[in-house]
């Protein structure tokens, strides 16, 4: 099993990897992405089994990657990690296909309540 | 005429004691503890600007000591292992989470910035009047976080 996190600021994605663990899940696989682009180019390449990713990030946003992904028939499980959680956004990323939508800052039970149905 | 959108001072607290207690406080032995306005330290300078509609930036401000300890606490690494880019990252990634949270409570559509962090030194910021502050002290380092609003577009009334 293998989780890709996507997120330009190496401080959360060790801070979600962290939190992943926190809620429980562990004895996964995780690949780290330091912008969109690059996430898009790993899940590709990497074909992971789900996708973290922030929304606001240089090169493509995290709805631009989910938009691509799904325009190139890679039907990955994607959720969005983000410090933005306005109704538009939400909106938009269930439109998207997104299965959920976590704020930051977060905690490890918000973790365990959007992930269990995934990783549980 | 003078009705102005924007986060108040107990917004701002509400949304730093949510950050505190989620990565920087997390045992409960170390909250920010608001002071009276106080002149912020220029150590460290971290923004996210927003456009649309609205228009401004939220600025996370701090001593050099405080921003080690934010780095440390969310690394999870010994302050002796904190190196300048963990500092430039773990602010730039507060200032992108508080002004995300900012961003809820202003009109849409805005579009938030990626984070500026500025290292001894503090970045211009014309034409804004300050919105709202939170002055605050953590393990005994300032650390002050502002909204602040273009100008061109608030209508003033004095």
């Amino acid at each position: 099993m293998k989780i890709l996190i996507a997120d330009d600021s190496r401080v959360m994605r060790q801070i979600v990897t962290r939190t992943l663990r926190q809620a429980g899940f562990s004895g996964y696989d995780v690949v780290e992405a330091a912008d969109g682009r690059q996430a898009f180019d790993t899940i590709v390449s990497e074909k992971p089994n789900l996708v973290l990713s922030d929304w606001n990030m240089p090169e493509m946003t995290g709805i631009e990657v989910l938009k691509a992904l799904r325009a190139n028939g890679v039907q990955v499980p994607f959720g969005f990690v983000t410090s933005e959680g306005s109704e538009e956004m939400r909106a938009a990323a269930n439109e998207a296909g997104a299965l959920f939508l976590i704020t930051k800052p977060f905690t490890a039970d918000a973790f365990r309540d959007a992930l269990d149905a995934y990783l549980g | 005429m003078n009705e102005r959108h924007g986060p108040t001072d107990a917004d701002l607290l509400t949304i730093a004691e949510q950050v505190w207690t989620s990565y920087l406080d997390v045992d409960g032995m170390s909250p920010l503890v608001p002071v009276p306005a106080e002149k912020p330290s220029l150590d460290v300078s971290a923004s996210v600007s927003m456009t649309g509609a609205w228009r401004g930036h939220v600025v996370v401000r701090c001593s050099a000591a405080a921003a080690r300890n934010a780095a440390a606490a969310l690394l999870g690494v010994e302050l002796d292992d904190v190196t300048t880019e963990d500092v430039t990252d773990a602010l730039g990634e507060l200032a992108n989470i508080i002004g995300g949270n900012v961003k809820s409570l202003l009109p849409e559509p805005c579009a938030l910035s990626l984070p500026h962090v500025l290292i001894h030194g503090e970045s211009g910021y014309p034409h804004v009047v300050e919105v709202c502050r939170l002055s605050g002290t953590w393990r005994e380092e300032s650390v002050t976080i502002s909204v602040l609003e273009s100008a061109l577009v608030v209508e003033r009334t004095e």
